[in-house]
């Protein structure tokens, strides 16, 4: 315990000593490595190569993160959607059904106190003509007023429909930027009618701007109540699904709870059988995200510690073949008063100044490669984060450290004399 | 162990005492007795040739002299200190400091200025104002106009008074120079001569090994090796000429008699 302390304290005391060591010894790196500028460069593309992956593909994956989470954000943080479903396996296929209808959903609505309001769903898709032009296979979706809070999707010019809308059946239909662009039209669509699969609709709003996710475009939507959508498609009706929004954010189990309870009560299905619906939630998406990113860690990860590995020993090597080169000048500097660890100072902080210009060559590629990928038109938009940076220097300085020991080492216990009279 | 009576009153330690010193090398089973007991003192301010036929010792005397290399018998004081069974970490800081070394064949830096050379011994020892006093230095061997020169842009005596300011420069207890002028023509030789002779007039102490008799007679002491063993130390009172083929006075292994020592 005594000796660890005194190891420890003297380990202390020769850490001034060793920091000037340190820094007296780069500027001699950095002049060995700019006389010897190709074979340092071969030497360090190992860890080029790591970095440079580091720095890409941490960039890329955060870029889709953040994107990820943004999308979340902007579909309401504290959405579901319920959707009828067959029950998995010979019951379901006995059954061969599964339904909700608007009743279901007023009763979740009704009686969940954690959820603070309920909107239809009806998928489908349709074309869509205006005047000469026309797009097929258009998302359609036929919902409620409450559509708006619930996505956090409004509309920007026009209205959207309301109750009334709604309880009539009426046709009216909100587009997405994305049908304006493709039916060669303006704004002044608003007012004017459509044909959606051949039924004329009346365009009363236009909805904001949101861009695509995972290749959907959210964009190119109409959406129409959700009464009418069922009369265009009348299996619909008994087979609804719904969007819920839950009170808050810690509140979505719950809310979930209660209203399996009352789906379950509703569909008549006894304890230990399945449910006939599903939910998705958000954090399906950050699942599915999430298998992503461990898929590129790891490959990111057997990139990196190959090259490192390769990296490593192309050092371990080019050091070696200084120490032989440089022995007369290892000889000079010790019987010029150069103790053992000044020389296996400098030799070390060659290894690791070598490393982490090849981590720094590294990291310009890095950003090189991420602002090249952010120039394509559907890119999402990526940063380089400042750890990655930090951690892409700290594995090229520890490569550096951890394969320089040895030739620095050697260097060290080279009697002077004998290094003298080297030829 | 010879005894060595007090012949004139020495106010400060000698630089430098060998007692008996020995030094053996292996190689493979063979031992090779470079040094076979040499006893010898060096005060303040001498000026001392070392001459001797190749293969005689003089390297292996200068190397241990210097602090490079360990006696493998016998004594060594350097100013006092028994520096003969000192640790590597404790020899280099001897060598730093108390120790200025230059060697035939120059052994500067490449691709490092002239005023970095010259400030090298002195980044080891932590010694301050290093710049100031390696432009000293440099002054003192007439070179502050090559000061931001490199090596390969040096003549070959240019090189060499580099190499003795880099010496020079912590101001050292003695400046070993083994065979400094090997490897520069005649001319060139004289020059770093008169740069000896001006620091010997200075008060350094000086030790040169050479082969050249013009050489040794500007030193104010000639020590001959030969096999290992001294065989004519003029300040012992031995003549020294460069025609008579100098003494196998004493046969190989015989301890020198002691009849032969005093003082000029
Ligand atoms: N490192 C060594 N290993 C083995 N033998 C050595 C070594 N250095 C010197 N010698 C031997 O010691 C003797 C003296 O060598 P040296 O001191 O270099 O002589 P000089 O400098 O007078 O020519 C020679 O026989 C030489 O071969
Ligand atoms: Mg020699």
């Amino acid at each position: 315990m005594r000796k660890l302390g005194r190891w420890l304290w003297a380990g202390v005391l020769f850490l001034p000593h060793l920091i000037g060591s340190v820094v007296r010894s780069v500027p001699t790196a950095l002049v060995q490595i700019w006389a010897n500028k190709i074979r340092a460069l071969l030497t360090v593309l190992g860890i080029i190569i790591a970095v440079t992956s580091i720095i890409t593909v941490v960039s890329l994956v955060e870029g889709f993160g953040n994107y990820v989470t943004n999308f979340l954000r902007g579909l309401g943080t504290n959405m579901m959607i319920v959707y009828p479903e067959w029950v998995r396996g010979p019951r379901g296929e006995f059954l061969r059904r599964a339904e909700m209808d608007i009743d279901d959903i007023h009763a979740v609505d009704a009686g969940a106190p954690a959820i603070r309001r309920t909107s239809p769903l009806v998928w489908s898709s349709a074309t869509i003509e205006y005047g000469r032009q026309q797009v097929t296979n258009v998302q359609l979706r036929g919902t409620n007023e409450a559509f708006q809070p619930i996505r956090n999707f409004y509309v920007d010019a026009g209205r959207f429909f309301g109750a009334v809308d709604v309880e009539n059946g009426s046709a009216v239909c909100v587009l997405g930027r994305e049908i304006l662009r493709k039916l060669e039209c303006d704004e002044s669509i608003v007012g004017d009618y459509v044909h959606l699969d051949g039924q004329r609709f009346q365009v009363i709003g236009l909805l904001e701007s949101k861009g695509s996710f995972m290749g959907e475009n959210q964009d190119e939507t109409i959406i129409i109540p959700w009464t009418m959508a069922v009369k265009l498609n009348p299996y619909a009706r008994t087979h609804l699904a719904f969007y819920v929004e839950a009170m808050s954010e810690p509140q979505i189990p719950d809310a979930e709870g209660q209203l399996v309870r009352i789906l379950r009560q509703r569909h008549g299905i006894k304890p230990g059988e399945a449910n006939d619906f599903g939910a998705f939630k958000q954090d399906q998406i950050l699942q599915q995200f999430n298998q992503v990113r461990v898929i590129a860690t790891s490959v990111l990860a057997g990139i990196v510690s190959i090259s490192l590995l390769v990296g490593g020993i192309g050092i371990m090597n080019v050091m070696l073949v200084s120490v032989t080169e440089r022995t007369r000048e290892i000889g000079l500097r010790k019987s010029v008063g150069a103790r053992r660890r000044d020389i296996l100072t400098q030799f070390l902080t060659e290894a690791v100044v070598l490393s982490t210009v090849g981590g720094a060559i590294g990291i310009a590629l890095g950003y090189g490669f991420t602002h090249l990928a952010s120039l394509h038109p559907d890119m999402v938009e990526v940063t380089v984060p400042l750890w990655s940076v930090l951690l892409a220097l700290g594995f090229s300085a520890a490569v550096g450290i951890f394969f320089g020991i040895i030739p620095a080492f050697k260097a060290a216990i080279i009697h002077p004399i004998d290094a003298l009279r080297h030829e | 162990m010879i005894a060595t009576p007090p012949i004139r009153a020495v106010p400060s330690p000698p630089v430098i005492e060998l007692v008996d010193l020995h030094k053996v090398y292996r190689v493979g089973v063979e031992l090779v007795h470079a040094l076979q007991g040499i006893t010898l003192t060096i005060q303040e301010n001498e000026y001392v040739a070392i001459m001797g036929p190749s293969g005689s010792g003089k390297s292996t005397l200068m190397n241990i002299l210097g602090c490079l290399d360990v006696p493998t018998g016998g004594d060594y004081r350097l100013r006092g200190q028994d520096v003969s069974r000192l640790s590597q970490s404790k020899l280099a800081l001897i060598r730093g400091r108390q120790i200025g070394f230059v060697f035939q064949s120059f052994e500067l830096l490449p691709r490092t200025t002239a005023l970095k050379n010259v400030e090298l011994p002195m980044t080891y020892s932590g010694v301050r104002h290093r710049r100031r006093r390696a432009l000293e230095a440099l002054k003192r061997v007439n070179l502050l106009d090559r000061a931001h020169h490199h090596p390969n842009q040096l003549s070959g005596g240019q090189k060499q008074r580099v190499a003795l300011a880099r010496a020079l420069a912590q101001q050292p207890d003695i400046i070993l120079a083994d065979e400094p002028t090997g490897n520069l023509d005649s001319a060139t030789g004289e020059e770093i001569m008169a740069v000896f002779d001006s620091l010997h007039a200075e008060g350094q102490t000086l030790i040169i090994v050479t082969h050249e008799d013009h050489i040794a007679r500007r030193c104010r002491r000639i020590i001959r090796l030969i096999d290992g063993r001294i065989v004519l130390d003029t300040a012992r009172g031995d003549v020294w000429s460069p025609t008579t083929p100098t003494l196998t006075a004493a046969p190989a292994g015989a301890p020198v008699p002691s009849s032969t020592e005093g003082t000029p």
